[in-house]
């Protein structure tokens, strides 16, 4: 694939092709090591794409910096029509509007499932005690774990928890949501009940970010699918481009190995 | 008057006051007048006659039978009333302090020179506690302060409080703090000096005990706050402390024991705690002619063993409470 039909399949957006998360030009550097090589992506609303590429190859850094878990170091993130800046009050905001969803799942622990989910909703956008907890419950019911509400996260299998940080990020009403290899951690039996969750909130219309080596969801699910390595884009399209007819050499080389 | 082997409870516990009345009156208590030749005839024979093991043994078991006795009686008590009713115990308890305090006041009050015994003790360890508790959490958190000067001054006050023993502490307290205090303000009490200076000291080793435990809540937990829009501040108080304080549960509760214990040094500086009126009451001339001097000194001590193990017996409570679906 050559420069310009990387960028153009790259920064035209699907979904309904409005933009929601645009990236210019996006440099991250830990130290001396370059995470990030002048990403250019753009994501539609109520798009969803699937980003994946081998370790180290810089996805995950990627979607941290759209919610600024990471500070990128030159280039621009513009979030629903919100530019990430220094300013916190900015930060902030983008933040409400994004829900991201951990690989380690990181609920808390000393909180209770329920706990969890309206904790956000209640010290944040400083809903009342009844209203947080009926929206939880509603979201619970969402991710099907309703009974699992007043347990501990200590006390829920893998895959429960996993539902629970579904609905903890959802309980923010986000208008996109970032999923940061959300399937990895889980034993093979529990990766379904997640994915089928995330497939119903695609079907929603969320706008999703998902970093994922699920090819059967990509494949059910994506709009586009992005790989990257070594800290760039090497190829953008959609699934069946990139099942079928996969144009670069390092993608051919990932795909066989992971298909 | 309650005698227990000779000794005076209520000395021991309400420290002066009652000292003050032998001095005044002196008189021997009731106990006493006939005591000395009749022990000698009793079974156990005369005090000094015994052998110290015996006598620290018979000091220990019959407190520890009194505990038992009233353990047993909170026991079966609130095996009736608790758990229903344990909260309006606790606040009755709580009342009835307070109306003790107020009566005290209405008669005019107690003044400072007046406090001694177990009440001073109690009143150190548990100021102590209440003040350095608080203190020591915001030194950890500002030794982790993004703001370089806070940062300085927090790992400054915290290095070089502990490098200095707490008995140099406590006489810097008593002789030094009305130096620091704006014109017009008078020195506070001796007693209140001894506080600050037990707060001074403790609040260093609780500020890196929760340093401690700041570092053990992993950094992905701050990061899921981050993500779901917490303001850093709410970050810290909801989520950061109650994991760091819930894994720091031992240490401190090991803390605040020692520096329970640490409140028998101020007699350094002249207050009157329990071990200071243990050790006057064994040099009144009747307590020397009964040669009670270890039952006195056993007793004092086991008064503190009964305060250190209740600590660490709620502070168990309270971690297999707070325990409940720990990672």
């Amino acid at each position: 694939m050559n420069d310009a039909r990387l960028t153009s399949a790259a920064t035209v957006p699907g979904g309904n092709g409005e933009p929601m998360i645009t990236l210019e030009g996006v440099d991250k550097y830990f130290d001396d090591f370059q995470a990030l090589k002048s990403i250019d992506l753009v994501v539609g609303k109520q798009e969803v794409a699937v980003v994946l590429g081998p370790s180290g190859s810089g996805k995950s850094t990627l979607i941290r910096c759209i919610n600024r878990l990471e500070k990128h170091d030159r280039g621009r993130i513009v979030v629903d029509g919100i530019e990430l800046s220094d300013d916190l009050r900015n930060i902030q905001e983008v933040r409400r509007e994004v829900g991201m969803v951990f690989q380690q799942f990181n609920l808390f622990p000393h909180l209770t499932v329920l706990e969890n989910v309206t904790l956000a909703p209640r010290h944040v956008r400083r809903s009342s005690k009844p209203k947080a907890k009926e929206s939880a419950m509603e979201l619970l019911e969402r991710v099907q774990i309703p009974e699992q509400a007043n347990k501990y996260p200590g006390q829920l299998s893998g895959g429960q928890q996993q539902r629970a940080a579904i609905a903890r990020a959802l309980a923010m009403e986000p208008k996109i949501m970032l999923f940061d290899e959300p399937t990895s951690a889980l034993d093979p039996e529990m990766i379904k009940e997640v994915l089928d969750a995330m497939e119903r909130l695609a079907e929603s219309g969320m706008t999703m970010i998902v970093v994922s080596h699920e090819m059967g969801f990509a494949r059910a699910v994506a709009d586009r699918m992005v790989f990257m390595a070594e800290g760039e884009i090497v190829e953008v399209g959609t699934p069946e481009h990139f099942f079928e007819n996969p144009q670069e050499e390092r993608t051919k080389q990932f795909l066989s190995q992971i298909l | 008057m309650v005698q227990f082997y000779g000794i005076d409870i209520f000395t021991v516990v309400g420290g002066k006051i009652v000292e003050h009345h032998y001095q005044m009156n002196d008189n021997l208590p009731p106990f006493v007048e006939g005591d000395v030749s009749s022990a000698k005839t009793s079974w156990l024979g005369h005090p000094s006659d015994r052998p110290d093991v015996i006598r620290i043994i018979l000091t220990f078991s019959s407190a520890l039978a009194g505990i038992v006795v009233v353990w047993l009686v909170l026991r079966l008590a609130g095996t009736r009333i608790a758990p229903r009713y344990s909260r309006w115990v606790a606040a009755g308890v709580a009342a009835g302090v307070a109306a003790a305090f107020l009566l005290v006041l209405a008669f005019g009050g107690v003044g400072w020179s007046s406090w001694g015994g177990l009440l001073l003790t109690v009143f150190l360890a548990v100021g102590g506690i209440v003040l350095s508790f608080p203190l020591g959490v915001l030194l950890a958190l500002g030794r982790r302060s993004s703001f370089p000067a806070v940062r300085l001054v927090c790992v400054a006050y915290i290095e070089l409080v502990r490098g200095v023993p707490l008995i140099a502490i406590l006489f810097m307290g008593a002789f030094m703090i009305g130096f620091f205090l704006p014109v017009g303000f008078d020195t506070p009490s001796l007693e209140t000096r001894a506080l600050i200076a037990l707060v001074i000291f403790t609040s260093a080793y609780v500020a890196e005990i929760v340093r401690g435990g700041l570092q053990s809540v992993p950094k992905a937990q701050v990061e899921a706050a981050q993500a779901l829009g917490l303001s850093p501040l709410k970050t810290t108080r909801l989520i950061v402390l109650p994991q760091a304080l819930r894994a720091v549960i031992p240490a401190m509760v090991g803390q605040f024991i020692s520096l329970f214990k640490d409140t028998s040094l101020v007699f350094i500086i002249g207050l009157t705690e329990l071990l200071a009126v243990a050790e006057n009451i064994t040099k009144q001339p009747d307590f020397i002619a009964q040669g009670l001097i270890v039952e006195t000194l056993v007793f004092a001590s086991f008064v503190y063993w009964v305060g250190s193990y209740s600590m660490s017996r709620e502070s168990q409570r309270l971690e297999r409470r707070l325990g409940v679906g720990e990672r």
